[in-house]
């Protein structure tokens, strides 16, 4: 089963680059598609008034995008599969934004036709591919394995273009192609399926050389079934697809280079340069449209000449290479449309008339620009969804808007997150609480409270951070490091701010900072620094010294290792050159190429590296180590010598993927929420990532209900020794407070202490507690042992929880449900819609756009309606709680929680969500058997959730046909908690006098594992369902005894009343 | 020294000397490069094809490694597209000599070779497509042209410096072995490949596994060179390599061709980080 992480995005002002490098609209003319440099795909909105508007970027390559198409029949399935330089190719669900598939094939496709014939092929259809390999390569639809390949017999080369001929005249499907070296080959298709079933080599039909160097399209002409354009960059050439013969050619412009091409209608041709021009032709031509004979092909080679009719143009080329495409639709309510998308991430459509004509005195009209867009106008159009995390800290402190974050560190082990901004200074805040005030509405309370420091002492762009502790204890806690454009490290106290060292290096912006691997037996405090003139300097932080600066690389560093027997620094180069360097003399000892160089770089151990290359086989680690939740040492090594996500310019491509795997599993089983920092590669923006782990946050609240904590199988010896450094790293860092008396920074540490010490005051009432400093330091000294590990959670997780809920529920559908949310649930309205994500341990993550928002739902202006997904929720969320209506009487749910405190109630919509969450994730091609055996599987893995009941069941069969009709998990997700919250009103108004307890099922521990042992032993269906049914009663019982001497716990017994709207809902947990 | 600290005159001198630096020397290292590599890629030159009487001949004698002696002429200007002549091989088996040619009337050609010349070709288009008339007007659009261009180089390089590793089943059923005339004897194996500058042939000779034969069958994976005692299985036989000749000559162009790369993929790295120097100096345009 998949594992998901639900996602967060924090934009900034400005958007991620996104250099278009393939774009293509699907066949349903809603949503354009492009593939980027960088390595994203992005989702746009087509509207059907030829509004563009992004929707999700989807992050899943490494390398740059070379090809995009689609992946099914549309109308089946919305998939498009995407390849990458890298040999990559994944397939998308473009309608909810999956991933479908993915795989990593040795080869480079620059083109990828989509091949289905259903009457005589199984399975999926098949994608032709061709690109950096010789000839054409059939690779299966569905699994991406390859299947077989289209041979030449002679003049075998890279195929550079190619399209599928699919004529009712001719009655053979064709594929035909064109080499690298000019050379046609024709090969048949669906006479030669049986044969590539088999595996039989398939040869080409025909074979001829065109003489045309460097051909970018061929089209055949659907209409009239004779026509072949083909299009090279110097000029086009029409050919008789009978007999190949050229009917005519027309050479482009000089300063110009053809770059593709379409057939409009029967000779009516549309072909557009590397530039952004497009012309349109007719073809003229006085016998062609009599004779379908080839023997006429020498007198209409003297027929045909094209006139141009039409032309398109871009007022200034602001980025060169335009990849553009033609859809040709003539159905209403489609359009013909051109489209382009240029390596500034600019998308033009021109809308191009159905009988494009020329100007009265024969002159070709120009056709307009019909919608232009970028990502960065959806970013200025829904400018407070993309403002950025920290950007009211800035505009306080000074006022301008300028101090753009330009890189960021997240410390788990603090909850600190640290911005460097461009204008030098570097913000430390709380992580927590600054995206609280970031994205809840109503809370300038929090802005103004929200404790922060502000570090200057770079004079320019901070361009890297690091705080080596967080992974390597050996560095002293309070030090945080800090790059410069200024090519300035300064390593300063994170507590008291002040400057501890600071090293000027003299050579050019600092590009990244490195610390070795933790196995690594460097002893010393050390950490390595690249800066942009490639030089390595390698910095003692103790003793405040740079022990050497290497500055003879060439080419960016790749890698780099620290021997510490030898005392050596070997650094890898991207030209594949090693050079080995002394570090006590400083002197360069040996420098290798070729051979020798990649015999040293086979013999380093991947996990030596300070900085891993870019791909790392993290995937399936993290895979497995998401089940086997304690055992991490492993892979928290591996997390170790990963730069993480800072992407500087020198770290070839994005990596973001792998990155994301490591993060929310290594460092800190704990937590449940994590804030990722992201950065782009060109221009360097900044944006942060929230992820939180529903699994991990419902454990973690339902243990803190239930009073289980203390026998949680998580508190292993590793988290015992953190949270016991952590204790010192307190102690030590109030001492410090107290001395430095600055009052931001105890205000913050306070803000800490308080957020470990006491859960029950500070979950309630966040704002109070600044007052209460010496009664926490008192309690520090006399609980510190026994509390701090269960405290270290508390605070953050119901935190955590509210926010989560916050940001998934749909604000506006209904007043009485906000209020009850607001009043019951304790949860804040957004400020605005947020813009949610997805990651998947398959590598890959979507996340939604600022303009997300009118894209779906804009239909409902009569309401406003903040954070709707689609309007499909509403529909969702009815059908959910029609399907479920039947259950009101059931023995536990949201109508009897809601008497208990909202803790439980907040419990209960989480379970809900991820119970969702874990059936949608259940992998579609499985047997009905075995889909029920998951669905209980589902329930009960994380062996603390509901006893079955009829109710559970309907639900998953609702939710289970809901993932076959590619609803994304939010949608659902946001349904469910709609509909559970529509619920609760409705019970609440029925029973706003009853208030008789009643015990919640959450903590039959043991028996849901023994659940699942019965099931496997029992596979038939109908027995579990008599069984569910019958065990709750049994169950209630014997919990209700249990929950109660677990609630013996002195510190349990606690009100939480300060969130009563007058009301006497509230409860004490001594009265279970 | 930062940005912060550049004064307006400084600014103002900078920006001209961005100015310069992309309007006028990008263009020229880009015809540098552009230079070099059609150096470079008239090495891989086709011949065209109806000019066959422009074919200049040449000779690789392959050094012997002891056992095995082997003399081979080509025709045709690149033996790699098209077809060698003579090649002789000296079995110490039974001290027999073996002479074969590549057939005439098949085309073989070196992938390797097909490729690197595919990528250059790519990497020249690539910088052919900004002519002198072209005007970069941000530093990002050269980064990325240059980004792109070493991507092809690299590849190129690598083609040929790192050999692709075959399992034998591949060898055995590659176009190669049926190239032959007479043809090759089923126990023998014939393979070429590039390493670096140098032609490397290697010739495999092997016995067949009997089926009742006690012997542990562990099919070999890929590799570059097998080593006698690979097992492989073909065509529902099984087979062991007994012997293994390996013979290699220098061909002086692809040396050059190499450097060709190396030089060519410093001017760039060059011009990418001239570029960069600039980025420092103003903090929210993209350079």
């Amino acid at each position: 089963m998949k594992v998901t992480i639900q996602a967060v995005a924090v934009w900034g002002k400005i958007a991620p680059s996104h250099s278009i490098t393939a774009i293509m609209i699907t066949d349903d003319q809603q949503t354009i598609v492009t593939g980027s440099q960088e390595g994203q795909i992005c989702l746009w909105d087509l509207s059907s008034e030829l509004k563009v508007s992004s929707k999700e970027i989807l992050f899943g390559h490494t390398a740059s995008v070379t090809c995009l198409a689609k992946a099914r029949d549309f109308e089946k399935q919305p998939y498009v599969v995407s390849a990458a330089e890298n040999g990559e190719m994944c397939v998308w669900n473009v309608a909810s934004g999956q991933s479908v598939g993915n795989t990593k094939l040795p080869y480079r496709h620059t083109a990828i036709c989509y091949y289905h014939c259903s009457f005589r092929m199984t399975g999926e259809g098949w994608l032709l591919c061709c690109g950096e390999y010789q000839d054409v390569l059939i690779i299966d639809a569905k699994t991406l394995s390859v299947l077989h390949t289209l041979t030449s017999s002679q003049y075998s080369d890279w195929i550079n273009c190619m399209c599928i001929v699919h004529s009712t005249r001719i009655q053979e499907d064709s594929l035909v192609a064109v080499s690298i070296g000019g050379d046609l080959k024709v090969w048949d298709l669906s006479s030669s399926l049986n044969s590539i079933q088999e595996r039989q080599s398939v040869c080409e039909k025909e074979s001829k050389s065109l003489h045309c160097i460097n051909c970018r399209a061929i089209r055949f002409c659907t209409y009239t079934e004779r026509l072949l354009l083909v299009v090279s960059s110097t000029c086009w050439q029409v050919y008789d697809y009978c007999d190949f013969s050229l009917l005519c050619t027309e050479f482009c412009k000089s300063g110009q280079c053809f770059a593709g091409g379409e057939v409009l209608a029967a000779y009516r041709l549309i072909l557009w340069t590397e530039d952004g021009h497009s012309y349109i032709y007719q073809l003229l031509n006085s016998g062609l449209s009599k004779g379908i004979y080839p023997a006429d092909g020498k007198v209409l080679k003297e027929t045909v000449f094209p006139h141009l009719l039409c032309s398109t143009g871009v007022k200034e080329n602001k980025s060169f290479p335009f990849v553009m495409g033609f859809m040709n639709e003539r159905k209403e309510p489609f359009y013909k449309i051109l489209f382009s998308g240029e390596a500034s991430g600019r998308i033009t459509l021109w809308h191009v008339p159905d009988v494009p004509v020329s100007t009265v005195d024969g002159s070709p009209k120009e056709i307009p620009v019909t919608t232009t867009w970028t990502l960065q106008d959806n970013f200025d159009k829904h400018h407070s969804v993309s403002e950025g995390i920290i950007d009211y800290l800035c505009a306080s402190e000074d006022g301008n808007e300028n101090a753009v974050v330009s890189s960021s560190v997240y410390i788990p082990s603090l909850d600190k997150l640290v911005c460097g901004c461009e204008n030098g200074k570097i913000f430390v805040t709380l992580a927590l609480r600054t995206v609280r005030a970031r994205l809840l509405e109503n809370i300038s309370l929090f802005k103004d409270n929200l404790p922060y420091k502000v570090l200057t002492g770079h004079s320019s762009r901070v361009t890297c951070l690091l705080y080596p502790h967080d992974k390597l204890t050996r560095f002293d806690p309070s030090w945080l490091l800090s790059g410069g454009q200024d090519s300035v490290v300064i390593c300063w106290d994170i507590f008291t701010g002040e400057i501890l060292h600071q090293f000027t290096l003299q050579s050019g912006p600092v590009t990244e900072l490195l610390q070795p691997p933790e196995d690594c037996r460097v002893n010393q405090s050390i950490v390595c620094c690249v800066c942009r003139d490639h030089s390595v300097a390698v910095l003692h932080l103790q003793d405040g010294v740079c022990l050497l600066h290497a500055r003879k690389h060439l080419f960016p560093v790749k890698m780099i290792k620290l021997d510490p027997v030898e005392n050596l620094l070997i650094v890898g180069c991207e030209d594949d050159s090693v050079y080995i360097w002394e570090i006590e003399t400083g002197t360069l000892e040996r420098h290798e190429t070729g051979e020798t160089a990649k015999a040293i770089f086979s013999s380093i151990d991947e996990s030596e590296y300070l900085m891993a290359g870019v791909q790392l086989p993290i995937s399936q680690d993290s895979k497995r180590h998401k089940d086997t939740a304690y055992k991490f040492s492993s892979s928290c090594k591996r997390g170790m010598h990963v730069p993480c996500p800072h992407l500087g310019d020198n770290s070839s491509k994005l990596c973001f993927c792998f990155c994301f795997f490591q993060l929310p599993d290594t460092g800190h089983i704990q937590q449940s929420f994590t804030v990722l920092p992201l950065k782009t590669k060109w221009n360097n923006i900044n944006f942060h990532v929230l992820l939180f782990d529903l699994e991990r946050l419902v454990e973690l609240l339902t243990s803190q209900l239930s009073g289980l904590k203390s026998s949680n199988s998580f508190h292993d010896y590793d988290t015992l020794q953190r949270v016991k450094s952590t204790a010192e790293k307190r102690s030590r860092t109030l001492k410090r407070n107290k001395t430095a008396g600055s009052i931001c920074a105890v205000n913050g540490q306070v803000n800490t202490v308080c957020a470990n010490q006491d859960h029950t005051d500070s979950s309630v009432r966040p704002l109070e507690e600044s007052g209460g400093m010496k009664r926490h330091k008192k309690m520090k000294s006399s609980r510190k042992n026994k509390l701090q590990p269960l405290g270290n959670i508390d605070v953050n997780i119901t935190d955590t929880a509210k926010l989560f809920l916050s940001c998934l529920f749909p604000w506006g559908v209904d007043k009485e449900i906000d209020n009850l949310c607001v009043s019951y649930l304790d949860i804040l309205r957004l400020q605005c819609p947020v813009s949610f994500g997805l990651v998947s341990d398959e590598n890959y993550m979507s996340l939604m756009l600022p303009g997300w928002s009118s894209t779906d739902c804009g239909v409902l202006e009569e309401r406003a309606v903040i954070n709707l997904f689609s309007k499909r929720v509403l529909d969702l969320a009815n059908k959910f709680l029609s399907a479920t209506e039947g259950q009101t009487g059931r023995k536990d749910g949201p109508g009897n929680n809601i008497h208990g405190s909202q803790g439980s109630e907040t419990v209960f919509l989480l379970n809900r969500i991820a119970l969702i969450n874990r059936i949608i994730n259940i992998p579609l091609d499985i047997s009905e058997v075995e889909s029920i055996f998951y669905l209980y599987a589902c329930m009960y893995n994380k062996n603390r959730f509901y006893a079955p009941d009829f109710e559970n069941i309907s639900l998953m069969k609702l939710t289970r046909c809901w993932s076959d009709q590619s609803i994304k998990i939010i949608e659902a997700m946001q349904a469910v908690l709609l509909a559970e919250v529509q619920r609760t009103v409705i019970t609440l108004r029925k029973t706003a006098v009853c208030r008789e307890p009643l015990p919640i099922l959450e903590n039959g521990n043991g028996k849901g594992n023994q659940w699942t042992s019965q099931l496997k032993l029992s596979c038939s269906f109908a027995t579990e369902l008599s069984m569910s049914l019958g065990v709750p009663k049994h169950d209630k019982g014997s919990n209700s005894t249990s929950f109660q001497d677990a609630e013996d716990t002195p510190d349990r017994c606690v009100l939480e009343e300060s969130e009563s709207p007058g009301e006497s809902h509230l409860k004490t947990v001594t009265n279970w | 020294m930062a940005a912060a600290m550049a004064s307006a005159a400084e600014r103002a001198v900078l920006e001209e000397e961005f100015k310069w630096l992309l309007q006028e020397e990008v263009h020229a290292v880009l015809k540098q490069l552009q230079d070099i590599l059609k150096e470079a890629s008239q090495r891989f030159a086709l011949p065209v094809s109806g000019s066959e009487g422009a074919i200049k001949q040449e000779n690789f004698v392959l050094s012997t490694s002891g056992s095995c002696v082997l003399g081979m002429k080509t025709t045709s200007s690149h033996m790699f597209v098209s077809s060698f002549k003579d090649i002789n091989l000296k079995m110490p088996r039974n001290n027999q000599l073996l002479h074969f040619a590549f057939r005439e009337d098949k085309q073989w050609k070196l992938q390797q070779i097909q490729d690197a010349r595919n990528h250059v070709n790519q990497a020249i288009y690539l910088l052919m497509n900004r002519d002198v008339n072209y005007q970069f007007r941000t530093g990002s659009e050269v980064l990325k042209l240059m980004d792109a261009v070493m991507l092809q180089l690299t590849r190129a390089r690598n083609r040929l410096t790192t050999p692709a590793t075959l399992t034998l089943p591949e060898i055995a059923s590659g176009g190669l072995t049926k190239m032959f005339t007479p043809a090759l004897p089923p126990d023998i194996l014939v393979n070429f490949y590039i390493n670096l500058n140098k032609l490397c042939l290697t010739v495999y000779q092997l016995h067949v596994l009997q089926p009742s034969t006690t012997k542990n069958f562990k099919p070999a994976g890929g590799s570059v060179l097998h080593n006698p005692g690979a097992m492989f299985e073909f065509g529902n036989q099984r087979y062991e390599v007994s012997h293994v000749h390996k013979v290699e000559s220098v061909v002086p162009w692809l040396n050059d061709a190499l450097v060709f790369f190396t030089v060519s993929l410093q001017l760039c790295q060059q011009l990418k980080d001239k570029i960069s120097v600039f980025s420092s100096y103003w903090n929210y345009r993209p350079y």
